[in-house]
């Protein structure tokens, strides 16, 4: 790495890690609270940064100006293997690595010290048993590193402009239809 | 300008001005580094430090996740101060413990449960990142924005499972 790519990397760091701040989700009760569905900020945020990048990104590629750092692989079992174990770890702690390093730096000990260290063991424990079972998980309904308008052969941008609309009809619904549950 | 400056020390905003800035963020990633953003990545190669300590022949810490001060370590160092950052700008930034009300209402007020919960979820939420290819950072967000199906399958799994643990969790509270 050469000095401008580190520097632009903590630039850039320390925008995600402010704007989590800013969303509140370096709290345990903002993101326990999006799985009781008494609080959409997770989604809300989530979605809203999805669609503003997409719509940047999607029409740069078909102008020939970007290409894709690195896809996300799709193999169906182990996205949802992985997603489904997840979200029991992040609805018990309140965290995931992302807002518990933003958190740390806002001065809490219980992510700075137990957090981390359960990020570094979690880590340790997956790389130490990788061989043993994710070749295979990763064999089972594997696309490759594929993205969804490719994969259905629909217009690019057409599915760009599809997914910002039902991120909007999301926001409807949860801000307006009272999609979210009334805290008890 | 007082405007602004009133405005960026607020304690919280609208998640979708704080959504728009994580998407400018992403937009900006690609463009100027031609990389994602990430966390659990970055975890793993400090982690292939004792890894490789204790299996020195060990696949995936030399091959696949290895030890160094990577692009998403950077990224981790410039989250944490941006973590700071936004504490100082709205003087929130204390050093502290339990800090959560409803926290204590879920769990109790005990320090060392609160220690021991986020230690063991922070090994589940880590272990489960591998597996799924990324977190919440690396895969819901860095995928999302490329429209990538895993991202969405892993999206779905997560709340699946996060609102039975929240529900189990908070049984008649929920």
């Amino acid at each position: 790495m050469n000095i401008w790519t580190i520097v632009l990397a903590l630039i850039l760091g320390v925008l995600f890690g402010f704007a989590l701040n800013k969303a509140g989700l370096t709290r345990y009760t903002k993101i326990v609270n999006q799985f009781r569905l008494t609080d959409f900020t997770v989604l809300k945020f989530m979605m809203t940064a999805l669609v503003v990048t997409a719509l940047g990104l999607y029409p740069l590629r078909a102008l020939g100006l970007i290409t894709f750092p690195a896809v996300p692989e799709t193999y169906i079992l182990g996205n949802i293997l992985g997603g489904l174990i997840f979200g029991v770890g992040m609805a018990l702690a309140g965290f995931c690595p992302g807002t518990a390093v933003a958190g740390a730096g806002e001065g809490k000990w219980d992510y700075i010290v137990p957090g981390l260290l359960g990020f570094l063991t979690g880590g340790v424990i997956f790389g130490l048993t990788y061989t043993s079972f994710m070749p295979q998980i990763k064999k089972i309904a594997n696309l490759g590193a594929v993205v969804i308008p490719d994969l259905w052969h629909v217009n690019p941008i057409l599915a760009v402009i599809v997914f910002a609309l039902i991120a909007l009809a999301l926001f409807y619904a949860i801000d307006r239809l009272g999609l979210h549950r009334k805290q008890k | 300008m007082n405007w602004l400056k009133k405005q960026i020390s607020k304690e919280l905003w609208s998640p979708y001005v704080a959504g728009i800035l994580l998407g400018i963020v992403g937009l900006l990633t690609v463009v100027l580094a031609h990389q994602l953003l990430g966390a659990s990545g970055g975890f793993e190669n400090i982690a292939a430090y004792i890894g490789k300590a204790i299996s020195p022949s060990n696949t995936y810490f030399n091959y696949i996740m290895p030890a160094g001060i990577t692009y998403p370590v950077i990224l981790l160092v410039g989250i944490f101060f941006g973590g700071m950052l936004g504490a100082l700008s709205s003087g929130t930034f204390k050093f502290r413990t339990m800090d959560d009300e409803q926290w204590k209402t879920a769990y109790g007020k005990q320090l060392w449960k609160r220690w021991l919960l986020l230690f063991i979820g922070g090994i589940i939420v880590e272990f489960a990142a591998g597996i799924a290819g990324g977190c919440t950072s690396g895969l819901a967000i860095s995928g999302g924005m490329l429209l990538a199906p895993a991202a969405f399958l892993f999206i779905a799994g997560m709340f699946a499972s996060g609102i039975i643990t929240a529900l189990i969790v908070y049984g008649k509270k929920f």
